[in-house]
């Protein structure tokens, strides 16, 4: 028996079947006109008062027929729906919403009463601008769908909710603007959605796995954003965005390596800073990646990298190292990365001790004991600094810098040029849904050029990025 | 069957990956191709090559980079190996001292006096076939043997090789009074139809023991470790050189003037002698060519044009001529009759030494082959030079 | 991803492929033709440009080679001439690979290092290789700045250091030094081979023909440019200055003083070289997987075709200045017969299927 039979006994006891835990509670009552009622709610996440004032009051005094359109147009709660099926029942009340059922009635009614724990919307930690919005999502995708219409007033916004995790049934909305972002692609999207079957969703940081067309490359596949303005700059570009419930971090598909290469703030300073700006994260990140590799290839292999006088310090400096080169450098690399880690696990107020004891005790107390060389703690601290310039794509850099690192070490500079050549022809060769990663460079499409390292005005981006293919081309109509 | 051979397509980059990744990791550890890292190289400043009874004596300048407090003090030390070629010396040196030898940073290559009377390049093509040398370092041939003025002390720089270099910057070249050369247009200059080169003269002068006295302790020395004269350096002639054979000597007077005729000179001073007083005149322009005339009878054309202007004099001055600095026509005169002298004089030398120190032989096998053939066994003892030589006054 | 389009190829032609130029090929021409070397290369160059424009006549039907062969000779007569064209490529990669690794050992490394370190070309071919030729026009779209950037940069910092009087007298080098060093030097153009494999990867536009051409004699400046200045710099001691790119921008005064930051343009062009060498072994891959029938993973004959030529490094290891001879003087027939008797017999091939004749 899986649907509602109007005995409200044999009901209720059938939902409490499914619903076994201790925190199901039910709570029966009789309208002045006689009829039983039975609420179903779990304790915790149901909002109790607003359970009392919009469904059990205005019902105590019900005198009608027992009829579920009468009982709705009685009750004030402005979510409202009637459902017969018991699984979905049960999975109604495991979201918060309470259902009420009654005698003689082969239908019950769900009413979104359900408890919301909002936190405050706060700048998000990962992606601070200084000028600009400073909203960020939150964990609550009703709120963040509100800033997303809060920003997209059109009806082209288009939210379509998709429910994935056979346990967590997380609630997933696919954000696209009508007519912009490809049919295609959000159809790709909506049928790989479908099809994930995994017990739980705890975070949008599970998707990209699914959605991605390689999914064990090293590669980030999908763009994250935690602010709302951001998101809907993507959107508008053409690109669909995902919202998870849970997950502060907004997902935008298809990506673009050069998305992590700007930031929202380069659309809020002048053109020739943002240009600047997105041309320094690029240089950093190569000099962060590069600089230890090429370090230990031309000290192990190729002196003459150096100029003769810096190769003198250099050669001082590292005499009485009890290791090699390349081990020195792997050594101090891991410090770092250690230092790295312990200090974003570690509770705020041991983290000026850890500094303490990381940048003087660690480094300075190393160099003058001579374990390590004062050089290759300076391009190692540099290239943890350069690093976090792009600071979204920090998980596959710095694996790029160890790997730079271990072939710089063992078959020098050609082996550096090799492997740059390798991420390069992976890079161009990858796709996502149907756009080049690597795009606009490789292929080189000259229109989006204008907003890829260097950044035009705005006056300049007349049309979307080509590379996003989008059927609504122009942008900007200049009067 | 089919299944599994798709779960092996599948996993097989992985598993690629991962075999990959293991022999980076066990090259990396193990990282050893024969390969010489920096704490195994001995770093070559500068060499010496003279000629022994063996064959040759060659003296290196290795750097000693030494932490002191957090500073890096470069000392030296030089090593010498005697061998019947410069290869095996080096080997002999990488036998004595278990460094490796690189010439890669050798800047200076300095030939003793003895040495270079014989072609050089018996001994220095080993320079330019090693392919881990370069070939843009400064040639010198120096009084008496090169291992001396290596091993010697030098009062401005605890590296002897670094206080030649200075000798040899560009602000030093540009004022005329030497004549750099590198090892590769000394080899084009050989190996060319002129057959000819030529390299500075380094000269040894003691510094006065006076002076000694404030002078920071000496390098380490290679040899005796004890207090050795302190020297400075003059490279204000120049040698020349036929078929890699020291032919004759430019005094400095020569070296200045083929400095002028080169057009490298900017701020460069002489002085003339006005009723015998003396009067120093800087140069501020400079073209300067030489180039052969074969039209009728065969000519080398020198030409040269000055502007100068009065630095210094000899005897007290009005203010007046102090503050413009004119030099009179007199002295221009003069100073045009000194360089073209001078000018003569080179051409003379080099005529006697058989030198084509102005490549003019180049020169005709450019144009015309044939006459090239025809004339390049009596070019310079035909050649008539004609000198214009131009001293304005800068107004 | 599955086509090569247009602008694509003309950065092949224009950018990448003169790269392969820069290495050997400068002092192979000065052996033979001494300060005439701008001649034997221009001649080579317009010879390539010409074939190539053939080609691209050719390609106007928008077919593979190899389904032109098949519509000719039939299956198997396409399969067995696949199988030659495969050879040619293994043979056409050796000279470039060998090269390759010469100037890796002579210029990445301070002393001669073991054959270790070149090794991990082999992986990165055989990786190459195993992917579709045609993927390889996106790359060509990154590495054609990349080119252009490095290759200004080393002529920036040379072109002002070279005497190109050394280039005088015209015809020092006389008739034969001239025919030497074109023929001597074909077997650093193999371009219109290459092209002519990726014919079918691209679709025929108007007029491409004409840029094809134009793009090819534009890198063809480009490496002329090259020469002149090496030439220029080197002169008389020219013949001794292998890895010419790697050397011209030394001399430089900015070089002199901050040290040797030039590599970096010397490390962008080896980055395009990299590529460039791949190239034949990739055509040899596809021609190998048309010949049977594209049976198996790419990543075998990608494997395959790399350890052979691993093989013939290793064993050449000693030999390096025979085998390169071997393959550019000796054997010097091998690659105008491929590369240019070839695309111009090809222009005789069946443009479309025989019908069959039903009874």
């Amino acid at each position: 028996m899986n649907r509602i039979s109007g005995n409200l006994n044999a009901d209720e006891k059938a939902l409490k079947e499914i619903l076994s835990a201790e925190d199901i509670l039910t709570f029966p009552f009789r309208a002045d006109g006689g009829i039983e009622f039975t609420v179903v709610y779990a304790d915790a996440i149901t909002d109790k008062e607003l359970l009392g004032e919009q469904v059990v009051r205005p019902l105590l005094h019900y005198a009608g027929k027992p009829q579920t359109e009468e009982v709705k147009k009685r009750l004030t709660s402005p979510e409202l729906k009637t459902e017969t099926d018991f699984n979905k029942l049960a999975q109604e009340v495991l979201t918060g919403n309470p259902v009420l059922l009654w005698e003689g009635m082969n239908e019950a009614i769900v009413t979104g009463v359900k408890k919301v724990f909002p936190r405050a919307i706060a700048e998000p930690p990962t992606d601070i601008a200084v000028k600009g919005p400073r909203e960020g999502f939150i964990e609550d995708i009703k709120i963040n769908t509100s800033l997303v219409r809060k920003r997209l007033k059109t009806p082209e916004l288009q939210l379509d909710t998709v429910t994935v995790g056979r346990r967590s049934k997380t609630v997933v909305t696919v954000c696209y603007i009508k007519g912009t972002a490809p049919e295609k692609t959000v159809a790709q999207i909506k049928e790989k959605l479908q099809r994930i079957d995994i017990d739980i969703i705890p975070d949008s940081s599970y998707l990209p796995h699914f959605l991605a067309e390689k999914p064990r490359s090293l590669l980030k596949q999908v763009g994250t954003t935690e602010k709302p303005d951001i998101f809907c700059a993507k959107m508008a570009e053409g690109r669909v965005g995902i919202l998870v419930d849970g997950s502060p971090i907004a997902l935008t598909l298809p990506y673009l390596l050069i998305e992590d290469f700007q930031s929202s703030e380069d659309y809020f300073v002048p053109t020739y800073r943002a240009t600047f700006t997105r041309l320094l994260r690029a240089f950093a990140l190569f000099v962060a990646i590069y600089m230890p590799a090429f370090y230990i290839a031309a000290q192990l292999f190729k002196l003459q990298f150096f100029p003769i006088k810096l190769l003198l310090t250099i050669a001082g400096s590292i005499q009485n190292i009890p290791f090699s080169p390349s081990l020195e450098m792997l050594l101090v690399l891991l410090v770092l990365e250690v230092l790295n880690e312990a200090s974003i696990r570690m509770p705020k107020y041991v983290g000026m001790a850890l500094s303490v004891v990381g940048a003087l005790v660690l480094g300075e107390t190393a160099v003058n004991a001579g374990f390590v060389s004062t050089p290759a703690i300076i391009i190692i601290a540099f290239s943890g600094i350069g690093l976090y310039a792009v600071p979204n794509l920090i998980e596959i850099t710095s694996v790029i810098r160890l790997a730079m690192l271990l072939v710089a070490g063992s078959v020098g500079t050609y082996g550096i040029i090799l492997l740059t050549a390798f991420i390069l022809f992976y890079l161009a060769t990858t796709d996502n849904f149907g756009v080049p990663v690597l795009s606009p460079f490789a292929p080189f499409v000259r229109r989006d050029l204008r907003d890829s390292l260097i950044k035009f005005d705005l006056l300049s981006l007349e049309k979307r990025p080509k590379t996003l293919k989008s059927k609504n081309k122009r942008r900007l109509t200049h009067e | 069957m089919k299944k599994s051979f798709s779960e092996f397509k599948r996993r097989l980059p992985v598993k690629l990956y991962l075999i990959l990744a293991a022999i980076l990791f066990f090259i990396f550890f193990s990282n050893d191709f024969g390969l010489v890292d920096i704490q195994k190289t001995a770093i070559i400043l500068a060499v010496g090559v003279d000629k022994s009874e063996e064959g040759y004596t060659l003296t290196t300048q290795i750097a000693v980079p030494q932490s002191q407090q957090g500073q890096t003090v470069t000392s030296s030390v030089q090593i010498q190996a005697e061998a019947p070629t410069l290869c095996n010396c080096l080997s002999d040196i990488y036998a004595k001292t278990g460094w490796v030898p690189k010439l890669i940073f050798c800047d200076l290559i300095v030939v003793g006096e003895e040495l270079a009377k014989e072609d050089i390049f018996g001994s220095l093509d080993y320079f330019l076939r090693d392919e881990y040398v370069s070939d843009s370092c400064l040639l010198a041939v120096c009084e008496g043997k090169a291992a001396d003025l290596i091993s010697s002390s030098s009062a401005i720089d605890n590296t002897t090789a670094f206080a030649i270099e200075k000798l040899f910057s560009d602000a030093s070249e540009k004022t005329g009074h030497l004549s750099k050369n590198t090892l590769k247009e000394f080899s084009i200059g050989y190996y060319g139809a002129s057959e000819s080169g030529f390299m500075p003269y380094i000269r040894q002068i003691p510094l006065e023991k006076e002076m000694q006295k404030e002078q920071p302790t000496a390098a380490k020395s290679g040899e005796d470790g004890g207090a050795q004269e302190q020297m400075i350096y003059s490279a204000s002639d120049t040698a020349l050189f036929q078929k890699g054979k020291m032919v004759a000597l430019l005094n400095s007077d020569q070296t200045f003037a083929f400095n002028l005729l080169r057009g490298k000179v900017f701020s460069g001073i002489f002085t003339v002698h006005e009723e015998e007083k003396p009067a120093s005149l800087t140069v501020l322009k400079n073209e300067g060519g030489a180039s052969l005339n074969m039209k009728g009878a065969p000519t080398a054309e020198f030409s040269l044009n000055l502007k100068v202007r009065i630095h210094n004099k000899g005897v007290p001055s009005p203010i007046g001529e102090i503050a413009d600095s004119e030099p009179t026509e007199e002295l221009l005169s003069l100073a045009k009759d000194k360089i073209s002298e001078d000018v003569l004089s080179i051409w003379q030398t080099c005529v006697q030494a058989n030198c084509d120190l102005f490549y003019l032989k180049r020169e005709l096998y450019r144009s015309s082959l044939s006459k090239y053939n025809e004339w390049k066994e009596v070019l310079l003892t035909t050649v008539q030079p004609n000198i214009k030589v131009e001293v304005s006054k800068v107004s | 991803m599955n086509k090569i389009s247009a602008r694509q190829l003309y950065f092949f032609l224009a950018c990448i492929a003169p790269v392969g130029k820069l290495v050997l090929m400068p002092t192979q021409l000065v052996l033979f033709s001494k300060n005439d070397l701008l001649f034997p290369a221009l001649a080579n160059f317009a010879l390539q440009a010409g074939i190539i424009f053939l080609i691209m006549l050719l390609s106007r039907s928008n077919k593979t080679v190899f389904e032109l062969l098949r519509y000719t000779f039939g299956k198997i007569g396409a399969a067995i001439l696949s199988l030659v064209l495969a050879l040619f490529f293994l043979y056409a990669a050796f000279c470039p690979m060998l090269e390759q690794k010469l100037f890796v050992q002579g210029v990445f490394y301070d002393t001669l290092p073991s054959l270790v370190a070149f090794a991990p070309f082999f992986i990165f071919s055989a990786y190459l290789c195993a992917k579709p030729i045609f993927a390889l026009g996106r790359i060509w779209d990154f590495l054609a700045p990349v080119a252009i950037i490095g290759f200004a940069g080393l002529m920036i910092f040379s072109i002002g250091q070279a005497d190109y009087g050394a280039l005088l007298p015209v015809g020092a080098g006389g008739g034969k030094g001239f025919f030497e060093g074109f023929a001597y030097t074909l077997s650093w153009f193999y371009d219109s081979a290459i092209v002519l494999l990726l014919m079918g990867g691209f679709r025929y536009e108007k007029g491409m023909a004409w840029k094809s051409l134009l793009s090819y004699l534009a890198g063809g400046a480009a490496v002329l440019l090259f020469l002149a200045a090496y030439y220029g710099i080197f002169s008389d001691i020219a013949l001794r200055q292998t890895f010419a790119f790697a050397k011209i921008s030394k001399y430089f005064a900015g070089v002199t003083v901050l040290g040797r930051f030039d590599y970096i343009f010397i490390c962008m062009l080896s980055l395009v070289m990299a590529f460039y060498i791949t190239i034949p072994l990739q055509a040899c891959v596809v021609c190998l997987r048309e010949t049977t029938g594209q049976r198996g993973m790419p990543l075998w004959y990608a494997v395959g075709v790399n350890l052979i030529l691993f093989a013939a490094s290793y064993f050449s290891n000693f030999y390096n200045q025979t085998a390169i001879e071997t393959v550019s003087v000796k054997l010097f027939w091998i690659f105008p017969l491929f590369c240019c008797l070839v695309p111009l017999l090809c222009m005789l091939l069946r443009r479309s299927p025989r019908e069959k004749i039903v009874l």
